[in-house]
């Protein structure tokens, strides 16, 4: 009698005990190595699920085609795309996910949040650069000047609407906690806090370094505060060209290479803590019309940055040339904006209407 | 063969519970019409596909589509000794199949008609 093979708990079957397609159990098929390796992007839960039968899939089809680039690309996306659902990053169920209406909204507001996040910080870090340039010299033209004060208002109408859609999910939060909900949403609360920590000591601590503002509060010149500019730019270090330039990197001091690394991790954290925190709070739905008015209120003001971060690069940049402008980083950066907008507005077109599945589920239960 | 594109899932898309997965109802569609014969299990349905709609659906692809399906109560997955799991339609899921296909139908018939009156039967 042959036992049955024991799935291990990372949803990845051992090399060696899967069984050919059709055939009886074989010792590591063709393509049971590489079916692991790809199982791999998939999270541990989505494994765990379909992992086994997956796995099979994969066999049959190195069966049949050995090399794929394109297999590898499709299992690759839908790994990611997994992993993103499995963070709460992006709207999906699996099977056994109660079926709740005000859920579905909540997670097309959470990959909304996800968007903007994405969308300020390549944002920020492009604005951080031209106000900190501003502080030595001022536009050289009359578009940057414009770009300069489109950006700056629509950073300040971000920056407040974030506080209105954050506060009301605060609340909520701090509710649920005082009704005895606090293990569902203690991890949430401590990334968010945690990484938000980390991201204002950290960004206090580099900007008052950096030369060109000194961490002032109020403008030496131009729009913006000097400590806001350098707060936001040493928030957004680790968004630089320089990692392609690993000598000119080498030479950066190490506190400030570490920062570099640990800042994109806080950062991820605020975001990863928000995006599962707005899925797991309850909201009322008068909250959820406020959040998505908040969220429409959020695309016009991406919209305006946006219009002004293209009236920069196209104009090429306030400032002496050698000293702030446009490069490719920029225009990546530009990209990047154009393709998070987009998914943002998705994001707030399925927050605003009901999961029209569920009407089909009772029309066929009838 | 032809190539699955995005745009093969929009024009798919009709009033009905498969709307609920966006660009993803063209291929929910196919899963769905080829789980309407009875049970199948992941590599049966990419070649079922494949025959009747010359669709060859990527693993990645195919199981995002069967998860979707799953959580959304149209389809379901039987017990088995075999490794590969097999799935069958639920009651939910006939419906909404047969809800997208008479909108397909709707609109392939008023197009065939409005052809045949303007540019002649082929």
């Amino acid at each position: 009698m042959t036992r049955p093979p024991v799935i291990p708990p990372d949803g990845i079957p051992p090399d060696g005990i899967t069984a050919a397609p059709g055939g009886p159990e074989a010792i590591r098929p063709p393509g049971s190595r590489a079916a692991r390796r790809l199982l791999r992007w998939y999270p541990r839960s989505w494994r765990a699920r379909y992992g086994e039968e997956f796995a099979e899939l994969l066999i049959a089809e190195f069966a049949e085609q050995p090399r794929s680039w394109r297999r590898g690309a499709d299992v690759a996306r839908g790994g990611l795309l997994a992993r993103l659902a499995s963070a709460g990053l992006i709207s999906a169920r699996l099977p056994g996910d109660p079926v709740d209406p005000a859920a579905g909204r909540r997670a097309s507001l959470a990959a909304l949040a996800c968007a903007a996040a994405i969308f300020l910080t390549v944002g920020a870090t492009m604005w951080a650069q031209l106000t900190v340039g501003w502080e030595w010299a001022p536009p050289a033209t009359p578009g940057g000047s414009v770009a300069m004060v489109v950006m700056s208002a629509a950073m300040l109408l971000l920056a407040v609407l974030a506080f209105l859609a954050a506060a009301p999910v605060a609340i909520a939060a701090a509710r649920a906690m005082a009704r005895g909900e606090a293990p569902r949403l203690r991890r949430p609360a401590l990334l968010l806090a945690g990484g938000a920590l980390v991201l204002v000591l950290g960004g206090r601590h580099f900007g008052n370094a950096w030369p060109g503002t000194g961490g002032r509060w109020w403008p030496h010149q131009g729009l913006v505060p000097g400590g806001i500019a350098a707060f936001s730019w040493a928030c957004t270090l680790s968004v630089t060209s320089y990692w392609a330039h690993p000598t000119v990197l080498a030479s950066f001091p190490p506190a400030e290479l570490a920062w570099m690394a640990v800042s994109p991790a806080a950062m991820l954290c605020v975001v990863t803590g928000t995006a599962q925190l707005v899925r797991r709070v309850e909201l009322s739905p008068g909250v959820l019309r406020h959040e998505a008015w908040v969220g429409r209120a959020a695309i016009g003001g991406m919209a305006a940055f946006l219009g002004g971060a293209l009236c920069w690069v196209t104009e090429g940049g306030p400032g002496p040339r050698g000293l702030v402008h446009a490069g490719a980083i920029d225009v990546a950066g530009v990209a990047v904006m154009v393709i998070v907008l987009a998914a943002g507005w998705q994001a707030l077109q399925r927050a605003g209407r009901p999961e029209p599945f569920l009407a089909a589920r009772s029309v066929a239960r009838r | 063969m032809a190539r699955f594109t995005e745009r093969d899932g929009d024009a798919a898309d009709a009033p009905g519970a498969l709307d609920a997965l966006g660009r993803s109802a063209g291929r929910a569609t196919l899963i769905l019409s080829s789980l309407a014969d009875g049970a199948k299990h992941g590599y049966a349905l990419t070649k079922d596909i494949e025959a009747f709609a010359g669709v060859r659906l990527a693993p990645g692809t195919l199981y995002e589509a069967l998860s979707r399906l799953e959580a959304r109560g149209l389809i379901e997955a039987l017990d088995s000794a075999d490794r590969r799991r097999p799935y069958q339609l639920t009651a939910a899921g006939a419906a909404a199949l047969r809800a997208q296909l008479q909108a397909q139908r709707t609109v392939a018939e008023v197009g065939l008609h409005r052809l045949a009156g303007n540019w002649g039967t082929a």
